[in-house]
């Protein structure tokens, strides 16, 4: 069963695209029910996954391989044969993500339930993305990563495209021009490292880059090529995650995609570009990355205090958690650039962390549009009143958001700080202003909507119902169970971390 | 019983948990429950602090997060301030949720408030218990939570509103500033426990630049919480919330934390002039200047908001000369007497539905207990002779003196004069005289209510004999068992005290012309000095000034940088799909159907990768 | 008989190749278009025969393969030529100017 576990995990989501397909397209009912068990297969699978997974050893686990394709070159005196193998595996990251992945998934499905018409296309690309991004989690090869990474943006396309709101169309086309041109670079970079290593294993690439050898070449690629491979990794995932020239795109990609596809988006597929960065990034070319360390920590500072200033005036709802997306990945960079125990612990901390945050302010933003068909912060307030719980769960996960302890984001913010600190303080004190003005963009929303004099005309608002209060508590249990004792998602990532962290010298 | 300890804490946060999840069920009753998991706790705290009395001091600590090699620990710790602190932390709320009992009485959200009272004392609880510095400051910011969910208590009005955002960003100001001395101590001491920090300093293992930078960061968060000078304004803002919400937090316990905090950090603050100098010097100017402005204030309320933010600055005036007894001693006391207050103020809110004090008066007939009970705190705050505030006042006052900065010196003693007088100025205004207010029966609180005030006031009447220089100075002895800090020397000039008492005496007398007499006339201020007077009389105008120059100047840039973004950033996005589309109308122009024309590009395409080729060699060659 | 070295053969089909793809670009009538194509293919044909018999590989595979082309060339101008009948028929011209619906 372990050798073929990962595999079934990853395309366990297709079992229910096969019963979709078969079932009529007007049974709304039973197509939101199979939906929604689709997404709970892949969730069992990956808590056995985690059973299974040994917490103490660093190496990469669960190990599939099959050759799949190969062929041969004439090189300078020899044919060399050079193959692309279906690879996965997992290590303390990627085993994190895949469960927050699964999580998230089925989550978003139960909020997927006021989605209006076409259900069963829907729910198919939701449960083909959901294959993509566990996927990308789990390939442990770079051919194989891509065809995964396609794989998340094409359903999202059609699922911002078709269930969206007014200017949809334009937001999906502007998500898929982004992300394809991310993906092209990301396409370029990764034939480039074919040809010049004639692998695309993740620990080979590691492995010819920090002691050179093994690969085509006799001599390690040289200091210029592999930093240029690093910026362009860096482009290509700051498309995705997104660092700040890059990232109007995701911003109306939130303004318009359906909640549900949102909680996904920013809750998973943003992190596939933190991912990214650490597995490759890191994991392939640390010297050149400590080399540009500074100037990924003043890019981080400035996406920290971008976002956060300019969400502090937005108007609209969606946009100041879209901003506080943007702010918040900034401290992602700012931990990566640390490059201490602290900081990528802080960095992958708020990656799970702003993951489940995200995902549940989105989904509660859903809950409110689908009461008062707008977002706008001025035709909400005092819904404490008439939705006590709803307006709870929105203050708790606003105070998550701005890094109350007790709850997860404290725990990221405070370890990327504690890590930039060490090495770039001037950088890091500049950074914290970001605290104070997240407490004040996340106070201002989340308190225009709860509190104040409730009006006239909302009268007749209903609070969270069972269905809805399903993904509201787990979201909300696990952020403060990541916060309370965060040494529980600390000891699974250890190992992985220090592996990582060995290529910086210790 | 130490091993216990850790229950302390919780039992509040059950409360909180429990009131959450039951609160609709429970109704009313909810206050028991508040009620009942606050007693155990203080009956714990007594326990805890008679054995700490002993001699026996207690520490346990579990790993929490491990990051690299340093493993941060999670646990507790008893030491002679903490369990100090203990005892008069759950004292006070165990007497707040009591009365809460009777004040909140009707209201329908009471399991609300009761949880979030849990929620508050659960926190401040956690707070001096902690053992290292970052569990300290997580529980920081959830008191701060805790008084921010109260303040706004009452949501929908707006100035609830306005005060809790208020309140927590002004703090979270502050809270940064301990966020990075925090950071910079772990990187130099390797650890958050106090006392590696306190073993690195001892071992001049830190530049003395870095304990000066450090000790005023973590100051900065002092001042935050303990609402002092530059960031004061939420405190009186923070009076929105329900009267015995502002006892308890901001008055005797979550403000005080900031105290507390400096007096914990000691050791890191002694070793440094500059940071000691910078803690008197704030302490100070917060005394005198919040005391000014209480000398005007119309609301009963405001007048101790700014009562306590002086009060506090008294404490932070001790600690920085030098007097870690006396700013311990008078937190303590002034814990007591200020919840007295407070709370005797909300049995007088309670009674007549106003907060203005023009519109009361001639209260102490019709309120037969509060009225005693308020002259009772107003005595002890004005430091009248042998009441608590008396003994405490003139310790600070004589730390103060010894430590030489003779400015301050004379500031506090003015600033005494200034509270015996505000004080009461609010007491005769609202005790005496006529009943000038609108409701027609005034009754007084029901028992529920007056108890916890009686007792508050027998402690504010006894708790200074603790520590005087005639009956033994236990808690001196007490403090300096913990061997955590030097203690300044307790022989005063006699002098000081009589001074100190003169002034209040004199401050009290002059109350007592103004507004019992009218021998003096009440706008003789505001009819020969009418600017100054206004400018108090508008706090210095302080709110006014941060409004329109951090308010609007993070604002107006935030509103600038958003334009950037849709107009440049977005701009520039937006260009590249123009260049793109021009490129591509360009290219559809040669696209003209003609098959002919198609077969030239391709054709003359090839000849130039042939010419390519031949000149270049090729790709593989 | 003596043979005639490789370069004739295929300055031959340069010949014709260049007469074919000149007429193929520039005729108007589509007929004439068509024989020029045929024209292209001629040449590649004597190319390959001429390969298969001066190469430096002889053998037959280039006889074969010119076969194959000579077929490939007849339905082309097969197909060509009734394409070209319905388009007449439709439009009534044979001027390749006017043949432009690629572009609408």
């Amino acid at each position: 069963m372990n050798e073929i576990l990962l595999s079934i995990l990853v395309f366990s989501p297709l079992l229910a695209v096969v019963v979709l397909a078969f079932t009529p397209s007007n049974q709304e009912q039973s197509l939101k029910w199979i939906g929604l068990f689709g997404t709970l297969l892949p969730l069992v699978l990956a808590i056995i996954t985690f059973c299974q997974f040994d917490i103490g050893s660093s190496a990469i686990q669960l190990n599939e391989k099959i050759n799949w394709i190969s062929f041969t070159i004439a090189h300078t005196d020899s044919n060399v044969t050079m193959p692309i193998q279906y690879e996965l595996g997992v290590n303390g990251l990627s085993l994190v993500l895949i469960l927050l992945t699964s999580v998230v998934a089925v989550l978003a499905a139960i909020g997927s339930f006021t989605i209006k018409g076409q259900w069963k296309s829907y729910f198919i690309f939701f449960l083909l993305m959901e294959v993509g991004m566990l996927g990308v989690f789990a390939s442990q090869n770079l051919f194989l990563f891509f065809i995964f990474f396609e794989m998340t943006l094409i359903p999202m396309f059609f699922l911002i495209g078709r269930w969206g709101y007014e200017n949809k169309e334009k937001a999906a086309y502007s998500f898929l021009i982004y992300n394809g041109l991310g993906s092209a670079i990301l396409l370029i970079v990764f034939v480039v490292l074919f040809m010049k290593t004639g692998t695309l294993n993740y620990g080979e690439l590691a492995n010819i880059f920090a002691n050179g050898g093994s690969g085509l070449l006799d001599s390690v690629p040289g200091e210029t090529f592999r930093l240029s491979i690093l910026i362009a990794l860096l482009l290509a995932f700051g498309v995705k995650l997104p660092i700040v020239p890059l990232h109007t795109w995701m911003l109306r990609v939130h303004v318009e995609a359906p909640p549900p596809v949102v909680m996904i988006h920013s809750g998973i597929l943003l992190k596939i570009g933190a991912y990214g960065l650490i597995t490759f990034g890191m994991g392939f070319f640390p010297a050149e990355f400590k080399r540009i360390a500074f100037s990924i920590a003043i890019l981080g500072v400035v996406n920290l205090l971008y976002g956060a200033f300019i969400a502090i005036v937005q108007t609209d709802v969606k946009k100041v958690l879209a901003y506080s997306s943007v702010s918040h990945m900034g401290i992602v960079l700012i931990g990566l650039a640390a490059l201490n125990d602290a900081g990528v612990q802080g960095a992958i901390f708020q990656v799970v962390s702003h993951g489940l945050i995200s995902a549940l302010l989105f989904f509660l933003v859903g809950v409110l549009y689908e009461r008062t068909g707008t977002s706008y912060l001025k035709a909400y307030s005092g819904f404490v009143k008439t939705m006590p719980l709803a307006s709870g769960v929105l203050v708790a996960a606003g105070l998550a958001s701005l890094g109350l302890p007790g709850m997860s984001g404290f725990i990221s913010e405070l370890m990327s700080f504690l890590g930039l600190f060490q090495t770039k303080p001037i950088v890091a004190a500049v950074g914290t202003l970001g605290i104070i003005l997240t407490a004040v963009y996340m106070l201002r929303a989340v308190m225009a909507i709860t509190y104040g004099p409730l009006s006239a005309e909302r009268g007749k608002l209903v609070d969270l119902n069972v269905r809805e209060m399903v993904p509201a508590y787990v979201l909300l249990a696990l952020i403060i169970a990541i916060g309370v004792y965060p040494d529980m998602l600390g000891m699974t990532i250890k190992s992985t971390l220090d592996s990582i962290l060995s290529g910086f010298g210790g | 019983m130490m091993q216990y300890a850790w229950l302390i804490p919780l039992m509040p946060l059950l409360s909180f948990i429990l009131l959450l999840l039951l609160g609709k069920k429970l109704k009313e009753a909810s206050a028991y429950v508040g009620i009942w998991l606050t007693a155990v706790p203080l009956v714990m705290s007594f326990i805890v602090f008679f054995g700490q009395w002993g001699g026996e001091s207690y520490k346990a600590e579990g790993t929490w997060l491990t990051i690299g090699h340093a493993v941060i620990t999670f646990g507790i710790e008893i030491n002679p301030l903490n369990s100090l602190m203990l005892v008069i932390v759950s004292l006070v709320s165990f007497l707040v949720h009591l009365y809460s009992k009777g004040y909140m009485n009707g209201d329908e959200r009471v399991p609300v408030f009761f949880a979030y009272l849990g929620l508050f004392t659960f926190a401040m609880l956690g707070l001096v218990m902690s053992p290292n510095l970052l569990q300290l400051y997580m529980f920081w910011e959830l008191v701060g939570l805790g008084s921010f969910l109260l303040i706004g208590y009452y949501y929908f009005k707006p100035e609830a509103r306005q005060a809790a955002k208020k309140a927590f960003i002004m703090t979270r100001i502050g809270d940064v500033g301990l966020f990075i001395g925090m950071i910079l101590l772990f990187w130099q001491v390797g650890s958050f426990e106090f006392d590696d920090i306190f073993k690195a300093v001892a071992s001049h293992e830190m530049t003395h630049a870095m304990i000066t930078l450090t000790a005023i960061l973590i100051f900065v968060g002092a001042i935050g919480k303990s609402g002092q000078l530059p960031l004061h304004t939420w405190l009186p803002d923070a009076m929105e919330g329900p009267t015995p919400v502002s006892a308890l937090i901001h008055a005797a316990t979550m403000v005080a934390a900031g105290v507390y905090l400096v007096a914990t950090m000691y050791p890191l603050f002694a070793a440094s002039t500059a940071a000691l100098t910078t803690v008197a010097v704030v302490g100070g100017v917060t005394a005198i200047f919040a005391a000014s402005i209480g000398l005007m204030q119309k609301d009963i309320k405001r007048v101790l908001a700014y009562s306590t933010v002086s009060q506090l600055g008294y404490m932070m005036l001790a600690l920085g000369s030098g007097g870690y007894v006396a700013g311990v001693f008078h937190l303590t006391t002034h814990a007591f007497f200020k919840a007295l207050l407070f709370l005797a103020a909300g049995s007088v809110i309670h009674a007549v539905h106003t907060q203005d004090i023009e519109k009361m008066g001639g209260l102490y007939r019709k309120l037969k207990r509060t009225g005693p009970l308020f002259l009772i705190g107003a005595l002890a705050i004005s430091g009248f002779p042998l009441l608590s505030g008396f003994f405490s006042k003139d310790q600070i006052l004589a730390a103060t003196y010894e430590d030489g900065r003779f400015g301050l010196f004379w500031l506090a003693i003015i600033a005494a004069f200034f509270t015996a007088f505000y004080m009461f100025r609010l007491f005769f205004m609202v005790f005496t005289g006529e009943f000038r207010g609108a409701a027609k029966e005034v009754h007084e609180s029901p028992g529920v209510m007056t108890f916890p005030m009686i007792v508050l006031g027998i402690l504010a009447v006894l708790a200074g004999y603790v520590n005087t220089s005639w009956f033994g100075t236990f808690l001196s002895d007490y403090l300096g068992k913990g061997e955590v800090a030097p203690l300044a020397s307790n022989h005063e000039p006699i002098w000081i005290s009589v001074v100190a008492t003169l002034v209040s005496l004199l401050g009290i007398f002059m109350a007592y012309l103004i507004y019992k007499k009218g021998s003096l006339s009440r706008d003789w201020l505001s009819r020969h000095l009418p600017s100054l007077s206004s400018v108090v009389y508008n706090k210095y105008y302080i709110d006014e000034v941060y409004h329109a120059v951090i308010v609007r100047g993070v604002r107006a840039f935030s509103y600038g940088w958003s334009l950037i973004d849709r107009y440049i950033v977005e701009g520039i996005v937006n260009g590249a799909v123009a260049l793109v589309h021009w490129l591509a109308k360009l290219g559809s122009k040669c696209q003209n159907g003609q098959v002919q024309t198609y077969g030239a590009v391709a054709f003359v395409g090839l000849v130039l990768l042939l010419l390519i080729f031949a000149v270049s060699g090729g790709y593989f060659s | 008989m003596s043979s005639l070295p490789l370069p004739v053969f295929l300055v031959l089909a340069l010949i014709l190749f260049c007469i074919g793809l000149f007429g193929a670009l520039t005729k108007r009538n589509a007929v004439i278009v068509l024989i020029s194509i045929e024209l292209m293919l001629n040449a590649v044909n004597i190319n390959l025969v001429a390969f298969s018999k001066y190469g430096p590989n002889p053998g037959i595979t280039g006889q074969i393969f010119s076969l194959f082309t000579i077929t490939v060339a007849a339905a082309e101008a097969a197909v060509g030529l009734a394409i070209l009948f319905a388009l007449y028929r439709n439009r009534r011209t044979v001027n390749v100017n006017e043949m432009d619906q690629l572009k609408r």
